[in-house]
């Protein structure tokens, strides 16, 4: 089977990483793993994913949001649509989320999500792109 | 000593308003001497102008001295002279007056009421004492005046048109109006002085209560930041824990939705079920150890505790871990001091601090490296410590290394899985017994933890150390 598309998700915890790699490879996608803001970085830039599962908090609590403004200054990954997963105990670190300017994010999701949310989402938006 | 106790302010404040009544004082005087005139051609003026020019002369020189009184404040120098300088003032006002008295007709003039001033002013101004010596000088000076005056000691200025001349030269006259005047001045001195000092302890007592209300407002405050400081800490503890717990929580749920929603492949269901025990077994750890650090943090000194031997609950906790060392290739040494006096602490957290920190030093150890325990004392203390042949720790986490969840970079890179609480409920243990912890590392080569506990007292030692060891060999 064809791959339906290129998901990457960057987050520092390895199971959750694997949750996902099977969940979305047992739906047809490939599944790229990263876990650091700075790998995850990488990954996009030399692989272009159709899509990011980014979350906000990893060893440092706003890892998350550097990488979004580390997406903003490079107009190569403008195109790749990125969804933000974060926990309802990170509201302490809502502060340091920017306000002045829009984050390329294009949807927030809140830990744990449900396999068939993430499927539902991944879906139509890579599906959107072809 | 720069704040003036209030009441010895108000005697200076007094002072200044003395040298100012007295500027009044002269020039009525000067006013009286010329309506008097007026009336009595027989007064003479001269003698008169001349005690009140000495009254002005006296009082010019007070002023001068109050203001480098009031220049040299702060020094204390003011706080012990002024009340002398109150009296010293009141005597020349009291001489002062006697000579106005002299010439003018003495016992004869009726301004003589005049020294009922100077008593009560004394009174206000001075202590009690002081002021009944004041009353006395005043009889003393009016009655000798009166008396010199009759016995022709001094000459008498009679005033033909206020008085007979009886009146100065009939003694029973001026023994009683001696007599009345003094009895007059003393009584004067008893009551306003009487009023004068309960005002002034009233004073006292208000501001003793007002500086009493004052500490008790400090010391309110005070523990209310402390508390205000306690309760942010345990907020942000409280944050910290559930920021722990969901995590793991976050990937069984992740897991169970995986597999329960069928969107796991067969063949990697047991994978994923796996990875949610191991997840299961992190939280249960998790929730273990922080019991166990709350535990640690109710301890409140050595009372809390009974005597333990420190290298039997230590030889106990190895017969655990040695298997787990071994499999590592790990060699063991141990190195205990003979005659170690027993601790003062519980067995459980004496067994929690041993087990921590020697599965710390099996865990982040090199294989087939070495962990050596040591068990020494000193005067007060017995002293343990456990070196690994590890990673050892960057200087820069030293600070942060017995926090509460935290774990080096190094650390999370060898052991994925670990609470980051283990080195708090060691720290906590230690010195909620009383104790310390310290820890020396370099990063590469490894790190050897120390800990000391005060030693149980004498008595305890020799009490019933079988019953003491029991537990620990149990």
């Amino acid at each position: 089977m064809a791959s339906k598309g290129k998901v990457l998700v960057i987050d520092d915890d390895p199971d959750f990483c694997e949750f996902m790699r099977i969940g979305l490879e047992a739906d047809g996608f490939e599944v790229l793993t990263a876990a650091s803001g700075k790998l995850g970085l990488e990954l996009m830039r030399r692989e272009k994913p159709n899509l990011v599962f980014l979350d906000v908090v990893m060893a440092h609590p706003t890892e998350g949001v550097d990488v979004t403004a580390a997406i903003k200054e490079d107009p190569e990954l403008w195109d790749i649509p990125v969804i933000m997963l974060t926990s309802i105990m990170d509201t302490e670190y809502i502060g340091h989320f920017p306000t002045d300017r829009p984050l390329p994010v294009d949807q927030f999701l809140t830990k744990p999500v449900p396999m068939a949310e993430v499927l539902r989402i991944a879906n139509e938006t890579v599906g959107a792109q072809s | 000593m720069i704040d003036l106790h209030p009441l010895k302010l108000e005697l200076v404040e007094r002072i200044g308003w003395l040298i100012r009544l007295r500027w009044v004082a002269a020039a009525g005087t000067l006013a009286g001497i010329a309506i008097a005139r007026l009336v009595e051609p027989a007064l003479p003026v001269l003698p008169l102008v001349l005690v009140t020019g000495a009254i002005v002369l006296y009082n010019a020189l007070f002023l001068l001295y109050a203001r480098y009184l009031w220049r040299r404040r702060g020094t204390g120098l003011r706080r012990r002279r002024s009340p002398i300088f109150a009296a010293v003032q009141i005597v020349c006002d009291l001489l002062a007056l006697t000579a106005l008295l002299h010439f003018s007709g003495g016992i004869e003039n009726p301004f003589g009421v005049f020294l009922l001033f100077h008593v009560i002013i004394a009174s206000i101004l001075l202590p009690r004492l002081a002021s009944f010596g004041v009353a006395l000088l005043a009889s003393v000076l009016y009655a000798g005046l009166a008396f010199s005056e009759l016995a022709g000691w001094l000459s008498h200025v009679h005033l033909p048109q206020l008085a007979d001349p009886w009146r100065y030269t009939n003694p029973i006259y001026v023994t009683a109006h001696v007599t009345a005047v003094a009895l007059t001045l003393w009584l004067a001195a008893a009551m306003a002085s009487s009023v004068a000092e309960r005002l002034r302890r009233r004073t006292q007592e208000l501001l003793q209560a007002n500086q009493v209300c004052e500490i008790n407002r400090s010391e309110l405050a005070e523990m209310n930041e402390r508390l205000r400081q306690l309760d942010a800490a345990r907020t942000q503890f409280i944050v910290m824990v559930t920021h722990e717990l969901r995590a793991p929580m976050g990937a069984i749920i992740s897991a169970l939705n995986l597999v329960l929603g069928g969107y796991a492949p067969p063949e990697k269901q047991r994978e994923v079920l796996e990875r949610a025990q191991a997840r299961a077994y992190e939280l249960l750890d998790l929730i273990r150890d922080l019991l166990e650090l709350v535990r640690a943090r109710r301890i409140e000194g050595p009372a809390q505790g009974v005597p333990v031997r420190a290298e039997k609950v230590l030889e106990n906790v190895l017969g655990l871990l040695r298997v787990e060392a071994e499999s590592k290739g790990l060699s063991v040494e141990v190195h205990i001091a003979p005659d170690l006096p027993p601790v003062l602490a519980a067995e459980d957290s004496l067994r929690s601090i041993w087990t921590n920190l020697i599965s710390n030093a099996i865990k982040y150890n090199r294989p087939g490296g070495r962990v050596t325990i040591t068990l020494n004392r000193d005067d007060d203390h017995v002293v343990g410590s456990v070196e690994d042949t590890g990673i050892g720790i960057a200087r820069e986490d030293m600070p942060r290394l017995f926090e509460e969840f935290f774990r080096s970079e190094q650390a999370k890179a060898m052991v994925q899985r670990g609470t980051g609480v283990g080195l708090a409920i060691v720290k906590r243990t230690v010195e909620g017994y009383g104790g310390r912890v310290w820890v020396e590392s370099e990063l590469g080569k490894g790190s050897k933890f120390s800990f000391a506990l005060p030693r149980a007292p004498e008595e305890h030692t020799t009490l019933s150390p079988d019953k003491t060891l029991e537990p620990s060999q149990a």
